[in-house]
């Protein structure tokens, strides 16, 4: 019999570029946000979880959550790392909900965090690509812009998906992001400027066909941090803010490379881990109220809307005409400003999702709150489809 | 007596004389140290570029006039050394003030404005009418391809309106290299070195900017609509993105 | 003299090819495995033009598509010709791929099928 898990505390570092800023600062400085956000004082941590693809390439430091234990001053917990690629973040939050549902654990921190901006942006691109198929992938230099591209003209072949429903998408998460504080990219953009004007071509130049520069997220350094307890410690402490609890999660994988996927329009993963999540939570697609997808190329958050049960396969493109993901529209999707706006520190993102969608809940994402906000639904994408968690939230 | 008088003339002559080519000196010398156009100029028409943000930046020339105000601006970033913004003030800042004083030959300065801010400086200077070495190109506004468009913006110039046949081009920062070798596809050259203290010149040629650049990288608007032109004419300094990004 | 033959992998127990090489079937598990020649044209799925090349590739930009042959495989791989639509027909050949840490990568690529 499984334990109810519930989200007592919760931070994030602003994203962008820090400089001055060591990865370990960034994961502290979340985790102290989190910690705090408990209104617990000296609560007691049973583990520690920190999410993070490229620490050990990036910033020549393994072996990471044992120094975040150390450094937070919470041993003797437990401490592991949790590295899935870029769904690292939506990993770490389903071990910290499984050490508590079991009963291992009674409270759990997760943080998840990337400092990536000190390094040059090709030298990114190769690490993120290792995590391609080397025989079938890497070494023909496929790149995941490459493979995003690849799979943006199959949409746009079959489903009539255009470059203005890409630019509509990305000009939706800037314009969320301009009301989070914690976003990356605080830039407003316009569909003259990065499509229809002539300078387009300028301002929104091809990375890889049909794919430009403004359908895919930036580089940023970051952390996010969450705080997780069975239901019955969170009554025990007397939490006083809203209660969220973590009402389904999900993962799968599928075929490493893309040319072994069944279809290669579906993204199986996605649906898979998100049928789980729903099963558990005994909830529908329609039951809920929000979405944080992982856009780090926007046809991404098309096909995960559609992959995950919110749009029929094909369609969501219509709903993006109509206004119906937008903040003020009837199904807001990435009102935090998503992976485009928000950043995407790679390690930080997943948790950084659940982030959004506690203050969404609680009524505390101020001037990007969703009214009515009960339940909310977030997927966290590994490498390019391979392996997917969804997680869904739920107020108590 | 005679000799005294003589002698007395002879000194007052030879003072005058010496006093009136001390004039004459310094007058020759600054004809000969004074540099300015002597090739045919026409003027920049200006034009309007529309940003991914959806501001308007005006891109005109600047004129000599107002070279103290673009001093200004790139003063306090000659102590950023992020990005090499620190080289490339330092070096702009020295070809517009010889420009101003009178010391650079055919040398000119294209200027980007949003509402009346400067936000981007580029500069060129042509050897003849046929060669040019670009100088520099800076953008105090960053995240919105200013640079791309001033860059662009002053090959049109020297390509389109002063009879350039060759651009030899530079890069002092990782930036600019991406730029501008790697999206402009240039040629490196033989061995010449740019007068830009001694990099190995990159170069492209009218043809290759007629061909493969003006279709997909040059744009604007013209004519500027009369009150943006008017407002960009009245230069107002902000702080440079790179500053505000420390 | 050995000519470079693209080769698939086909599972003895069930029948289903495989490729790349993998040490176990992706349909049944099976871990036994006989070649097959993958001969004839492959039809272009989709494709990009890549300009943000990874170094050591010298091809800029680097074509790259899916293509998909008649005995049920897909592969990715380079493709020599840039003017390339969905629905061309392309045949592998072997070529230089890219250089990798010094080294020269060779591999199968591909280019229009000749009419």
């Amino acid at each position: 019999m499984s334990r109810e898990v519930v989200v007592i505390g919760c931070g994030m570092t602003k994203f962008g570029r820090h400089d001055d800023k060591s990865l370990m600062d960034l994961l502290v400085e979340a985790s102290i946000k989190a910690l705090d956000d408990t209104g617990i004082e000296n609560i007691k941590i049973d583990s520690v979880y920190v999410a993070t693809m490229l620490a050990g390439e990036l910033t020549h430091q393994t072996a990471i959550a044992s120094a975040l234990a150390d450094q937070l001053g919470l041993l003797p917990a437990g401490a592991q790392r949790i590295e899935n690629g870029p769904a690292s973040g939506g990993s770490a939050v389903i071990n910290g909900y499984q050490a508590i549902a079991s009963g291992v654990c009674d409270a759990v921190l997760v943080t998840g965090g990337e400092k990536m901006r000190h390094v040059p942006g090709d030298k990114i691109t190769d690490l993120i690509s290792t995590m391609t198929h080397p025989i079938a992938e890497y070494i023909h230099g496929v790149t995941l812009p490459s493979l995003a591209a690849m799979f943006t003209r199959l949409y746009m072949t079959h489903y009539g998906v255009t470059r203005e429903h890409l630019a509509r998408i990305a000009i939706k998460n800037h314009e969320n992001a301009l009301r989070n504080p914690y976003a990356h990219i605080h830039q407003r953009i316009t569909l003259e400027g990065i499509y229809k004007g002539p300078e387009a071509e300028v301002n929104n130049p091809v990375i890889s066909d049909p794919l430009r520069l403004y359908d895919s997220c930036p580089v940023t350094d970051g952390a996010a941090s969450v705080v997780l307890c069975s239901a019955e410690e969170a009554k025990k402490l007397g939490i006083s803010k809203p209660m969220v609890k973590i009402a389904g999660v999900g993962n799968a994988t599928d075929t490493l490379a893309l040319s072994e996927r069944k279809n290669p329009l579906v993204l199986e993963a996605v649906k898979l881990a998100s049928q789980k999540a729903f099963k558990m939570a005994g909830l529908k697609p329609q039951d809920i109220d929000l979405a944080e997808l992982h856009d780090a190329f926007e046809i991404l958050e098309l096909a995960e809307s559609e992959d995950a049960g919110f749009f029929e396969k094909g369609t969501a493109h219509k709903a993006v005409e109509e206004g119906v993901t937008l903040l003020s529209g009837s199904f807001p999707i990435n009102p935090s400003g998503g992976l485009k706006a928000r950043g995407h520190p790679v390690g930080a993102t997943g948790v950084a999702q659940v982030v959004e969608l506690t203050w969404q809940l609680r009524g505390e994402a101020g001037e990007r709150q969703v009214k009515n906000a009960k339940r909310g639904f977030c997927c966290n994408f590994g490498g390019f489809g391979n392996n997917v968690t969804a997680i869904i939230l739920e107020r108590v | 007596m005679n000799q005294l008088v003589s002698g007395t003339k002879d000194l007052y002559i030879s003072q005058f004389l010496s006093s009136f080519s001390v004039i004459q000196m310094a007058e020759d010398i600054e004809a000969m140290l004074k540099l300015d156009w002597d090739i045919p100029k026409k003027p920049y028409p200006p034009k309007l570029i529309t940003l991914a943000s959806g501001e308007k930046m005006v891109v005109r020339e600047a004129s000599r006039e107002e070279v103290p105000i673009l001093l200004d601006a790139l003063r306090p970033l000659i102590t950023v050394s992020k990005d090499y913004y620190d080289v490339v003030a330092a070096r702009m800042y020295a070809e517009l003030l010889s420009w101003y004083r009178y010391r650079s030959r055919n040398e000119f300065c294209l200027a980007g404005v949003i509402d009346g801010v400067l936000v981007g400086l580029a500069n060129n200077r042509h050897i003849n009418q046929k060669e040019v070495w670009s100088h520099h190109t800076i953008a105090l506004k960053r995240g919105g391809r200013v640079g791309a468009h001033m860059f662009a913006a002053k090959h049109e110039y020297s390509f389109e309106y002063l009879g350039a046949e060759k651009i030899y081009v530079v890069a002092e920062s990782p930036i600019g290299f991406r730029r501008w070798m790697v999206e402009w596809n240039l040629k490196k050259t033989d061995g010449i070195q740019h007068e830009l203290h001694g990099a190995t010149a990159w170069v492209i040629t009218a043809d290759e900017y007629f061909k493969n650049i003006k279709p997909r990288l040059v744009f604007g608007e013209r004519p500027v609509p009369e009150d943006l032109l008017k407002q960009s004419m009245q230069l107002k300094i902000g702080e440079a993105d790179v500053i505000k990004e420390k | 003299m050995s000519e470079k033959q693209l080769t698939a992998f086909k599972c003895i127990r069930c029948g289903k090819i495989n490729y790349p090489k993998r040490p176990i079937c992706l349909n049944c598990r099976g871990r036994d495995f006989t070649e097959v020649k993958i001969s004839g044209e492959g039809k272009l799925l989709t494709y990009t033009h890549l300009y943000a090349i990874p170094e050591g590739v010298e091809q800029l930009p680097l074509t790259l598509g899916l293509i998909e042959f008649e005995e049920g495989i897909r592969v990715i791989g380079q493709i020599e010709d840039q003017n390339v639509k969905i629905g061309d027909k392309l045949v592998p050949v072997w070529g230089f791929l890219r250089k990798k840490d010094g080294k020269e990568i060779y591999g199968f690529k591909f280019k229009l099928a000749s009419e």
